[in-house]
């Protein structure tokens, strides 16, 4: 998600300002997706040039307004109507992780998948406990959407332990170009 | 003030050749106001912990001590009693007797012990856990979740402090699951003490530690940070 559309996503609930965008968002992501004011305003004035929002007249107390245009509007539509694409996340450091610790010499793989699900599962503890606190549908959605990632991590974890424990590492190939030690 | 301690706690099976460690010194404390879950692969030894920590079985070699109570040191009576009295389980099926009413499956361990105004304190028990006004419906004419909470009622009626839960959301759509999860939290808050064998993670999260058991042997554990809090800020 960009917080392009995340600003226009707020506006059509009628015109904000930078402060009032910034709150908001971060209300709507329950603090998981902290903004600096300077990102607000960059994207606003992006939005601006793209025709999808526009400036009103600044307030009393001297804060201008955005409101969302319709090209706004056809534009958060579009965004809400795609799927997020699985492409545009990062590649999984995890996932490399593994693969690296076993064909790495010497690394217990057994404990490397044990550390990431103490850490995981620890994790899944503390969200599960702010959701114990938490009693507003948005921000239990964003904290259960956190918790299934984290619970997918630990089942992941636990197949690659049971394929572990199947697993017989091949015998290492020597090759031509393998350096000889001279003695 | 403990409510269960496993000393060094060994189970075996068979001998000779074919003997099977299914666990190996596991030493294990609850407190009152707390929730441990055990998690390990298959054959890791989690369901011979929570029949060891019921007094369902015993230890080859070890101490299970259940509110200051040794088992291994009672008669057979005793070990009844005190499981009665004591001990509350939650499985994933089987919970209920069927050819009794929610209201006496709940009294029935107090029945057994001939406690007076046992219906009282039964309806009382599922009034706790959200279902009044269902004392006199048979199991099943329940859902899933509804028979669930009614087990945990009869898990922790009486003086009864220790529920132990074997996989209690097994058959649970994932809403429901959670729904017998906080209840099993809030009664855990209210001063019970639990443990919950699970193989799911996301269930394991309510408790307030989780232990690793792997080839009958605690690998990690897993206790909570002080600020969760500071979780989402983490880059």
């Amino acid at each position: 998600m960009s917080v392009k559309h995340g600003l226009l996503a707020l506006l059509e609930r009628g015109p904000m300002y930078g402060y009032q965008l910034r709150a908001a968002f971060e209300a709507s992501t329950g603090g998981t997706w902290p903004l600096n004011i300077g990102q607000v305003y960059t994207t606003l004035s992006r939005l601006e040039r793209d025709d999808l929002v526009r400036p009103l007249p600044e307030n009393d107390t001297g804060q201008r307004p955005y409101e969302i245009t319709e090209q706004g509007h056809a534009e958060l539509a579009k965004w809400f109507s795609s799927p997020v694409s699985r492409a545009d996340r990062p590649r999984d450091e995890l996932a490399i992780k593994l693969a690296l610790a076993m064909t790495t010499p010497g690394v217990d793989v057994r404990a490397v998948v044990q550390t990431q699900r103490t850490a995981a599962v620890r994790t899944l503890q503390e969200y599960t406990r702010l959701k114990t606190k938490a009693d507003d549908l948005p921000w239990l959605l964003v904290l259960d959407n956190m918790i299934f990632q984290a619970e997918a991590e630990v089942r992941w974890l636990d197949h690659c332990e049971a394929s572990l424990a199947r697993y017989e590492a091949p015998e290492p190939v020597v090759t031509d170009t393998e350096i000889e030690v001279p003695r | 003030m403990t409510v269960l301690e496993l000393r060094d706690v060994h189970r075996t099976h068979g001998s000779g050749e074919t003997v099977v460690h299914a666990l190996r010194g596991i030493t294990l404390v609850v407190h009152p106001h707390e929730l441990v879950a055990v998690m390990g692969p298959s054959g890791s030894g989690k369901s011979t912990l929570l029949n060891l920590a019921g007094g369902l079985d015993s230890p080859t070699r070890g101490e299970v001590v259940v509110d200051g109570t040794v088992l291994g040191e009672c008669n057979r009576k005793a070990l009844a009693a005190l499981r009665r009295r004591r001990i509350g389980y939650v499985f994933q099926d089987l919970n209920l007797l069927p050819s009794l009413t929610a209201a006496e499956n709940v009294a029935l361990p107090l029945d057994l012990d001939g406690v007076r105004h046992s219906r009282t304190q039964a309806l009382d028990a599922l009034h706790e856990v959200d279902l009044d006004g269902y004392g006199d419906r048979f199991p099943d004419e329940m859902s899933g979740g509804q028979q669930q909470r009614v087990a945990i009622a009869r898990a922790l009626i009486g003086e009864r402090r220790l529920v132990l839960a074997d996989e209690p959301t097994g058959a649970l759509d994932s809403q429901t699951g959670e729904a017998v999860l906080r209840l099993l939290r809030s009664k855990v808050d209210a001063g019970a003490a639990g443990v919950l064998v699970t193989h799911d993670a996301r269930h394991a999260a309510w408790a307030d530690r989780v232990i690793f058991l792997r080839d009958g042997i605690v690998i990690d554990t897993s206790g909570p940070l002080d600020q969760p809090e500071e979780l989402l800020h983490a880059p």
